[in-house]
């Protein structure tokens, strides 16, 4: 049965219905939408559909930050009460009219000042509201709301406080009463749904799902996360603000309590959850089911305050409990899913490598490198409560060396990664990267500076293709290839290359979450080789995968190695650290103990004590490694 | 200098209520992260369920509780059972979604049997104090703030001397390691929020005689109370009496000193400065900010 | 994966049935609506195409207690008037929707009784924060907007014509009475200080700072004066800081009954009872008000109404019997006021002959409406030019004492004794 069904949505009619059809229907919605109040005066549908295009657009730009960066904002209506506040303040009290009655300046006007306004806001308030995650996040948005409305309420110099502000009344004919509103708040819609579709094809939406899926792991192969989030915030706030300012003038009167709801926050995420988050034109098409019924409920069949908070909560609930991704993407993967059945998977297909082209870049950096160890680490401390995971290691990687650091577990290596990458901050200590001091550096700018780092347990952004998560690491951060095509330019063809090098090339279409995790590691190795790092940290490369693939490994290692890539490994398996690195390093209890060639390490009866054991050295003797 | 110290004790006596609501609240998001924003409107389904007791019997709000308390475990253990097992583990915004929704639930279904009109229990006392020197100690929050010392001491000594107490705070430590040691997390996170949410029905019971209520002043309460557990750090039931002890004193010094306008500012201030500066609050755990093996 | 099949099959299945519902009313003529059809001449039989008048009111939501008395005001006023023969010999029909109390909503009704159900005459709703955008939609489409309550100075600030305020003053001036009565006390008995609180709301703070104004430019010092969030509960902290500062008035502009009551308890709490006390408009809650605080605390309490129950003004008696027999309770004031905006209309269509928007407004500007709050009229912006009744609680009633020709107690009591039953 299921065959059939895939065979069917694999066919060429559905695929023209589901591809340029949908198109077709969408464009026809739109003209449609577009037309109506030339095609009817009832007022009643304009104000509906006036009031749904307002839903549309918040929800839109809730989206930008909520649906692609993952930081779910349960304040947003407060851009709508800044955009409408600023409107009406400009109108009224700066530029407003001498008497009652009379006309000052069209509120129109300052509807883009609107825009800017709560532009400004997000961006100031963004920077600081997020550097928190998950619940602190979520519960400062709605704060955020609440203060501005109180501010509003109580600066009453400013804004009039609880009486309100009221705007002029419309000057045009009464024929064609609602057509502004109507339009601005439709263009609004059609701009705010293409700048997410901008964001959402360039480097910039690619870093903000990558912060969405894994945001330090993002941080780490060079995505300024800072920035990134301000620019989605801003991004979310804009056309909300300028919808604000439109609807500030559409109401003629607005006061704090109804500009700054947190029940409209809520009607605007339930409408995106509806029509599905992280999507183009979800929240436009949960906008126009959640607004109209509502609306109709209301003045058609009746239904009090009482049932429609019922309505509302009943619908959140089912939402979030049932179909938590929304209209859109489940049918999206209903389909996809089922054609995916009836093709085979090409997850069992054989690895083929081939050799890297040298970057001119690295190697010119080589040529001029500066004396000293690439790495160096001096008196670093690190504890977590009352365990000293790190305590004092003092440390050096020289240059063009593999290094490999071992230790027994609960020795501080990974620890010790983290301080290096940037992922914590060591209590004291200094480290010092190509001459420059790091440790006070976030971890996008170390990777800038050329620190490349794989996970002892594979990170990758799984909701992407493999091409997708090699290509979005950055080897810097430009303002001007924010906007460019996320995959594309040479950075793509890059891409391309070292997915040949590491052999996945095959897969480079596929979807990373459904790798193995061999094929993991590989792609996380072209991942990190997309920064042209200086330094490559390694954890535990050899960990949970065949013989086959730990030679295949250890191949790039020293293909890289030649080029002139420094390596600093983490690994428990002996006899390949012992044949492919040179300096070892042993770190035991948080301390560095011993430094030296494998064969000193091995002899060093410390190291033999705390780590290596009397045993492994019999079976070095017998020739077994 | 007397009028300071009235403002104190009179913040202080609220504070000893707003603890017993807060407990519930960070009870639940430290044993499994879910940040209950039905709280509040739980708070104010009890305090109806007291004044619809009192209106028809007679009966002594404040011995209301011992009704409300097991009825709003029931609906706790329900409410988990029903709904909130299945988005454990999710992100934070999806428990804040559903229970928001939940709140809207109980607020339109209050609204119906009750309506929207204020709503407040009288029994003689209300508006009557105790007097010493000075000072004047307004009964009902007298009486009010004691039952709820006693009701948090009984919570506190069922948390470290049972051992549903003990399994509570292992699963709210390490969940994996709980299940290790023959402790069903599901049982207990079911037990944990019918507990977190019957301690809703005292503080309601309380509430319905200081003050006035309808369905809509669940958000009063569900700021102030996330207000608290921020403040003390959230998970933390010590840090919940502190927060909301300082919260008290806070929101009725600002009332009188400053305006009345801004006391509702209060806790979304003190949200807002205490998540930026320091998110683990007063009392809360610093996490680990290892990356997980 | 089934889940998600019968979801998506049940939405569209429910959105279908709530559109077919809805879907009686699609319609390409909006704008006025005309309609000027005689009806029957018999005298004392309404008959003939019904005169339809819409109105939003907040039945549900924050002012749904005053929002459902304003309801029962115009329900009277309906069977009252198509007993006696309906509106121009036609029989009236009144649809009323619910805004719950939500702004964005009451604009949609007001457009949904304009365009789709193509109402002859509109009736206004309850509180300013409503009416103002209720206001312009009526404004907009030309058609007469009669409003029971909603008191609000910014009401009046833009340059409306169709807009009409059934009440007897703006909320600035509703307590002039009481004020002037204070100010022209003699020298032994006036009070030195005062203390105003108020609340945050279009209502509240304007009766409050109009007392004021007028209490301190009468050589009343004020020494507390502080507005506080219209949800407050909590009036512990206020109280006290009132007390600490021993004013001889206390006047709150209270926006409903319980912000009013909670004051007076935390008062009693603090044990701190004024010379003379006014609030707005709790007092006027009758029952509810004396049952909150015990009648005896009632007493020598001053408060401004629009309407009073034993008011000997034009239709009061058989308003009174029609009220009291449909509902079996005397009418709260906001019924009252609902009454008369109704009476307002009608007397305006009456004299006018036909419904004619414009000759209707024309009409109201320059005539005087007796109605059972008394004589009303108004000023170019809508705002009327009457006075509010001062009146007090005395031994357990409600009196009115100034106007004096209205008045039906001629005693007042001053100063207001301490609380009892301490």
């Amino acid at each position: 049965m299921s065959q059939a069904v895939a065979r069917a949505l694999d066919s060429r009619p559905f695929r023209l219905l589901s591809g340029p059809g949908l198109r077709l229907l969408v464009a026809a919605a739109l003209v449609g939408i577009a037309l109506y109040p030339i095609l009817s005066d009832n007022r009643y549908y304009q104000n509906m559909i006036i009031l749904t295009l307002l839903f549309a657009i918040m929800g839109s730009g809730w989206n930008i930050i909520s649906g692609f960066t993952g930081y779910v904002s349960l304040g947003q209506s407060v851009f709508l009460g800044i955009g409408a506040y600023t409107t009406a303040l400009f109108s009224v009290r700066l530029f407003g009219p001498e008497n009652p009655g009379e006309q000052g300046v069209n509120p129109f006007w300052f509807v883009p000042v609107a825009a800017v306004v709560a532009g400004i806001f997000a961006a100031v308030v963004g920077a600081i509201l997020m550097r928190t995650r998950g619940h602190s996040f979520v519960i400062l948005t709605i704060a955020f709301l609440f203060v501005m409305q109180l501010v509003t309420l109580n600066w009453s110099g400013l804004t009039n406080g609880n009486h309100g502000l009221t705007l002029p009344l419309t000057t045009w004919d009464r024929e064609y009463q609602y057509w502004p509103f109507y339009y601005a708040l439709f263009g609004l819609m059609l701009l705010s749904v293409a700048l997410s579709w901008w964001i959402r094809r360039s480097k910039l939406g690619m870093g903000l799902v990558a912060i969405r899926e894994d945001e330090d792991k993002a941080a780490s192969v060079g995505v300024n996360t800072p920035i990134y989030k301000v620019l989605a915030y801003v991004g979310s706030a804009v056309f909300i603000g300028a919808a604000g300012g439109v609807y500030a003038y559409y109401l003629t009167f607005i006061d704090p309590r109804g500009m700054f709801d947190i029940v409209i926050s809520v009607q605007v995420v339930l409408a995106v959850l509806i029509g599905g988050r992280g999507t183009i034109w979800g929240p436009v098409l949960g906008a126009f089911i959640l607004e109209p019924l509502l609306e109709t409920t209301n003045t058609e069949l009746g239904i009090g305050g009482n049932e429609r908070l019922i309505l509302l909560g009943v619908l959140l609930g089912l939402i979030v409990l049932l179909l938590p991704r929304g209209i859109i993407p489940s049918i999206q993967d209903l389909v996809t899913g089922q054609r995916e059945k009836a093709r085979g998977g090409l997850v069992g297909a054989r690895l083929e490598r081939k050799p890297l082209r040298v970057v001119e870049r690295a190697q010119a950096e080589a040529r001029e490198a500066p004396p000293g160890p690439l790495l160096e680490i001096r008196g670093a401390e690190k504890r977590f409560g009352g365990v000293r995971a790190v305590d004092g290691v003092s440390l050096a990687v020289e240059r063009g060396t593999i290094t490999a650091l071992i230790g027994p577990n609960g020795s501080g290596k990974t620890t010790l990664f983290n301080l290096i990458d940037g992922t914590m901050p060591p209590d004291r200590g200094e480290i010092w990267f190509d001459g420059k001091r790091i440790d006070g550096l976030p971890p996008y700018r170390r990777a800038h500076l050329g620190i490349g780092r794989t996970f002892q347990i594979t990170r990758l952004f799984r909701n992407m293709s493999v091409l997708e998560n090699v290509v979005a690491p950055l080897r810097d951060f430009s303002w001007r290839r924010l906007g460019a095509d996320a995959v594309s330019g040479p950075e793509a063809q890059r891409a391309h290359e070292l997915l040949e090098f590491v052999g996945m090339h095959r897969f480079a279409d596929m979807r990373a979450g459904s790798l193995s995790y061999g094929q993991q590691k590989l792609t996380e190795l072209a991942q990190v080789l997309m920064l042209d790092p200086k330094l490559i940290m390694l954890d535990e490369p050899a960990g949970g995968i065949n013989p086959t693939l730990i030679a295949h490994i250890e191949e790039m290692v020293h293909e890289l190695n030649r080029q002139g890539t420094t390596f600093l490994i983490v690994e428990h398996n002996m006899p390949l650290v012992l044949g492919l690195c040179d300096p070892v390093l042993v770190l035991a209890r948080g301390q560095c103990i011993c430094q030296g060639s494998p064969d000193e390490v091995q002899a060093d009866p410390a190291v033999l004590d705390a780590y290596l054991g009397a045993d492994f050295a019999l079976e070095q003797k017998a020739g077994v490694s | 200098m007397t009028e300071l110290i009235q403002v104190i004790i009179l913040g202080l006596l609220i504070g000893g209520v707003y603890a017993l609501l807060a407990s519930g609240l960070t009870l639940i998001f430290g044993v499994m992260d879910v940040i209950n924003v039905a709280q509040g409107a739980l708070i104010i389904l009890a305090a109806f369920v007291t004044w619809a007791l009192w209106d028809a019997t007679g009966l002594d709000p404040l011995a209301g509780l011992l009704v409300t308390t097991p009825m709003m475990f029931v609906i706790g253990y329900g409410l988990y059972m029903g709904t909130i097992r299945w988005i454990q583990g999710k992100p934070p915004s999806t428990s804040v979604l559903l229970t928001f929704g939940l709140a809207l639930v109980a607020e339109g279904v209050m609204g119906l049997v009750w309506s929207a009109n204020l709503h407040s229990a009288t029994p003689s006392y209300f508006n009557q104090s105790f007097r010493l020197g000075d000072f004047y100690f307004p009964k009902a929050q007298v009486f009010g703030c004691a039952i709820a010392v006693g009701v948090l001491v009984f919570l506190y000594i069922v948390l470290t001397r049972t051992w549903l107490g003990r399994a509570i705070r292992a699963v709210s430590a390490n969940m994996s390691s709980a299940r290790l040691v023959g402790v069903n997390p599901r049982d207990v996170a079911a037990l944990t929020f019918a507990i977190g949410v019957a301690t809703t029905g005292a503080g309601g019971s309380i509430a319905a005689v200081l003050y006035p209520f309808l369905p809509g002043s669940h958000y009063a309460w569900i700021s102030r109370l996330l207000g608290i557990i921020v403040l003390g750090g959230m998970g933390s039931l010590p840090g919940a009496v502190v927060g909301a002890l300082m919260l008290g004193v806070a929101e009725t010094m600002t009332a009188t000193y400053i305006s009345p306008r801004w006391a509702t500012m209060v806790p979304w201030a003190v949200i807002m400065i205490v998540l930026l500066a320091r998110p683990q609050g007063l009392l809360g755990a610093k996490l680990r900010e290892d990356v997980a093996v | 994966m089934r889940r998600i099949v019968w979801l998506l099959a049940l939405l569209p299945v429910l959105l279908a049935l709530v559109f077919a519902a809805g879907c009686g009313g699609d319609d390409d003529d909006g704008g006025d609506a005309g309609g000027t059809d005689t009806g029957a001449t018999d005298d004392g039989e309404a008959s003939g195409e019904p005169i339809r008048i819409g109105a939003s009111l907040p039945l549900t939501g924050d002012f749904s207690e005053p929002g459902e008395a304003a309801r029962r005001g115009y329900e009277v006023w309906v069977e009252m008037t198509n007993e006696a023969g309906g509106l121009l010999g036609r029989p009236v029909e009144l649809i009323v929707k619910d805004d719950q109390s939500d702004q964005n909503l009451v604009v949609t009704d007001y457009n949904a009784l304009i365009n789709q159900d193509q109402v002859d005459l509109l009736l206004g709703t309850f509180s300013s924060l409503l009416n103002l955008p209720a206001s312009a939609v009526a404004e907009q489409a030309g058609m007469v907007y009669v409003e029971p309550a909603g008191g609000s100075p910014e009401m009046f600030s833009r340059g409306f014509e169709y807009l009409f305020f059934a009440q007897q003053a703006v909320s600035i001036h509703q307590a002039d009475l009481f004020s002037e009565w204070v100010v022209n006390l003699p020298e032994g008995e006036k009070p030195a200080t005062a203390a105003y609180v108020a609340a945050d709301d279009p209502f509240g703070g304007p009766v409050a700072e109009g007392v004021q104004n007028q209490l301190e430019a009468g050589g009343v010092e004020t020494v507390y004066s502080e507005i506080y969030p219209p949800e407050t509960v909590n009036f512990d902290a206020i109280a006290s800081a009132i007390a600490a500062e021993q004013p001889d008035v206390i006047a709150q502009g209270s926006a409903g009954l319980q912000d009013g009551v909670n004051l007076i308890r935390a008062l009693q709490r603090v044990g701190y009872s004024p010379q003379q006390m006014f609030q707005a408009s709790t007092p006027s809650f009758a029952d509810q008000y004396s049952d909150a605080i015990g009648i005896e605390n009632t007493e020598g309490i001053f408060f401004a109404v629009s309407y009073h129950v034993d008011a000997e003004t034009p239709g009061n008696t058989e308003f009174l019997e029609e009220y009291r027999a449909a509902y079996d309770e005397d009418p709260a004031e906001d019924a009252a006021d609902a009454f008369a905006a109704a009476e307002v209309l009608q007397a305006a269509v009456e004299a006018v002959g036909e419904i004619d928007q414009d000759a209707i407004r024309d009409w109201l500007r320059e005539n005087e409406v007796e109605t059972i709050l008394g004589p009303l009229s108004w000023d170019e912006t809508g705002a009327p030019e009457q006075a509010y009744l001062l009146a007090q609680w005395q031994g357990g009633d409600e009196q009115i004492i100034l106007p004096e020709d209205v008045a039906t107690s001629d005693t007042i009591v001053n100063p207001k004794p301490p609380w009892s039953g301490r």
